[in-house]
């Protein structure tokens, strides 16, 4: 018997029958992966967020499309990274904060938790950065988009029902792929686009501090903190069994495709139309495209603000649901607020917190915004060493252990990454070094 | 200000009373891993010290 979808074959089936069964199986399998899908696309499409929009666009003009390749291997760092939340939810039917403090202790929790609220808090800063500068280019002023945002957030999250909750994120998430077309309206260079897809190369000028910029941002809007926490504690509150591992790995694979594709088109779409320019922001890129087409612009504006909604609903989650874990409050969506008054009450105060920030005046908005890219992927190691040891806990996983080959891609990603942030930090440090 | 006092209390007898609870890790963790964490954990938050080095330095440029 197939154990995900119930079906049992019969072996002396004819070649109808057998047909039948297995177009049988195929739906029931298909019906049963809609059901389940959700947690890993929505993580995976929130993961380009408005600082992962500004930083493509910024990748795109700067260097066109020489690091496609780069964003192409980004796809499966992001899957091995996040499957591993599949199966340790899952398994332990835990959020991931709960999962260190029960696995490590108070002490090590703290600081992942520390962590966790930083690289929130920052990142949640760049989102409303993103959807008051989209929505600027429509004239609205950065009060009104915030306050109209905080109010569509807290009424989307109030329903009292994650599946609700889930399927509005889903119709965000098809926002994001705004700039699938956009990229064909610009008519772009086929040859060049495969050409540095498929072979490594760097940009004219080597590595330079600006290009480890760069590199580390996309890293960082690739896989970020907020992540593992958000899709653990998101399949937890689906309520994810064992036997839904396959579906959600096949989730996060489906969402690992799709973040790629998305980044591949806005940086092709950015290095046809604004080659060389040194552009500090997706608005910035948006206006500037405006003047010469029109529809461009305006489909790279919908889709920074969608980007930036989208990412502020999941990490404002993330940070309610840890929190919700760690101090015992009721910390599920399926909740009304009388219910769970904490939970919902630290979701808010994130929101308000950050809306608040980027109505300061003359803050360095754009300049935040890749700083909190960079900064986040540098706290990832940490949380990824935490992951790692988990999942190689035999007594708790069982037989969904790490095998050796998720090991080896995992613990090489940390080791990449801890490299390239010594990189930068050197960078930093002597900045004629690099040039 | 009797307000204040008795949210701060009572956050501090909620930290108190998780870090009673997780006071018994599940993974034993030898002293050397513990050391080496530990030092990745500084290693990284140094880096990031630095970071927020460079982003002052640029804003006031």
């Amino acid at each position: 018997m197939d154990t995900a979808t119930g079906l049992t074959a019969k072996p002396s089936m004819g070649l109808l029958p057998s047909m039948f069964y297995q177009f049988r199986k195929t739906t029931k399998a298909l019906k049963m992966f809609a059901v389940i899908a959700g947690p890993g696309i929505i993580v995976m499409v929130a993961d380009n967020d408005a600082g992962g929009i500004t930083t493509y666009t910024a990748t795109g003009a700067r260097y066109g499309n020489h690091l496609l390749w780069f964003l192409i291997l980004l796809g499966p760092v992001a899957y091995y990274v996040q499957e591993m939340t599949v199966r340790l939810g899952a398994v332990t039917k835990r959020g991931h904060a709960e999962a260190i403090f029960q696995a490590f202790g108070a002490f090590w929790g703290w600081f992942s938790l520390l962590d966790l609220v930083l690289t929130d808090w920052l990142t949640m800063i760049t989102e409303f950065i993103g959807m008051t500068a989209a929505m600027s280019i429509f004239g609205v002023p950065a009060w009104l988009t915030v306050i109209g945002c905080w109010l569509l957030m807290g009424s989307m999250t109030m329903t009292g029902r994650y599946w609700t909750w889930e399927k509005i994120a889903l119709v965000f998430c098809v926002g994001n792929l705004i700039y699938i077309p956009a990229a064909f309206m610009v008519r772009p260079d086929v040859h060049d686009i495969l050409w540095n897809s498929l072979v490594p190369n760097l940009p004219p000028g080597g590595f330079t501090n600006d290009l480890f910029f760069l590199l580390m941002a996309n890293i960082g809007t690739t896989i970020a903190p907020w992540m593992l926490f958000f899709q653990q504690s998101s399949v937890v509150d689906k309520g994810l069994q064992e036997k839904d591992i396959r579906f959600g790995k096949w989730d996060t694979a489906i969402g690992s495709f799709l973040t790629v594709l998305v980044a591949m088109f806005l940086i092709i779409v950015c290095a046809k139309l604004l080659p060389g320019q040194s552009i500090g922001s997706a608005a910035e890129a948006a206006t500037q495209i405006m003047p010469t087409n029109r529809w461009v612009g305006t489909l790279i504006a919908i889709g920074l603000f969608d980007a930036g909604f989208l990412g502020a609903i999941c990490i404002s989650l993330a940070s309610s649901w840890a929190f919700g874990e760690v101090f015992g409050w009721a910390h599920s969506l399926n909740t009304k607020i009388k219910e769970a008054p904490w939970f919902y009450a630290y979701y808010f105060f994130d929101l308000v917190l950050a809306g608040t920030v980027v109505l300061i005046p003359k803050a360095p908005l754009v300049l935040i915004t890749l700083f909190v890219q960079v900064i986040a992927t540098t706290l990832l190691p940490a949380a990824l060493v935490f992951l790692i040891l988990l999942l190689n806990d035999k007594k708790t996983m069982g037989k969904y252990v790490n095998t050796p080959w998720q090991n080896f891609a995992n613990i090489s990603i940390v080791l990449v990454i801890v490299v390239l942030s010594t990189l930068y930090g050197i960078s930093a440090l002597f900045p004629a070094l690099l040039g | 200000m009797n307000a204040l006092t008795s949210v701060v209390s009572s956050l501090v007898a909620g930290v108190k009373g998780i870090n009673r609870k997780y006071s018994h890790p599940n993974i034993k963790m030898t002293p050397f891993v513990k050391i080496c964490l530990l030092t990745l954990r500084l290693y990284l938050f140094i880096l990031v010290g630095l970071m927020v080095y460079k982003f002052v330095v640029t804003v006031v440029s």
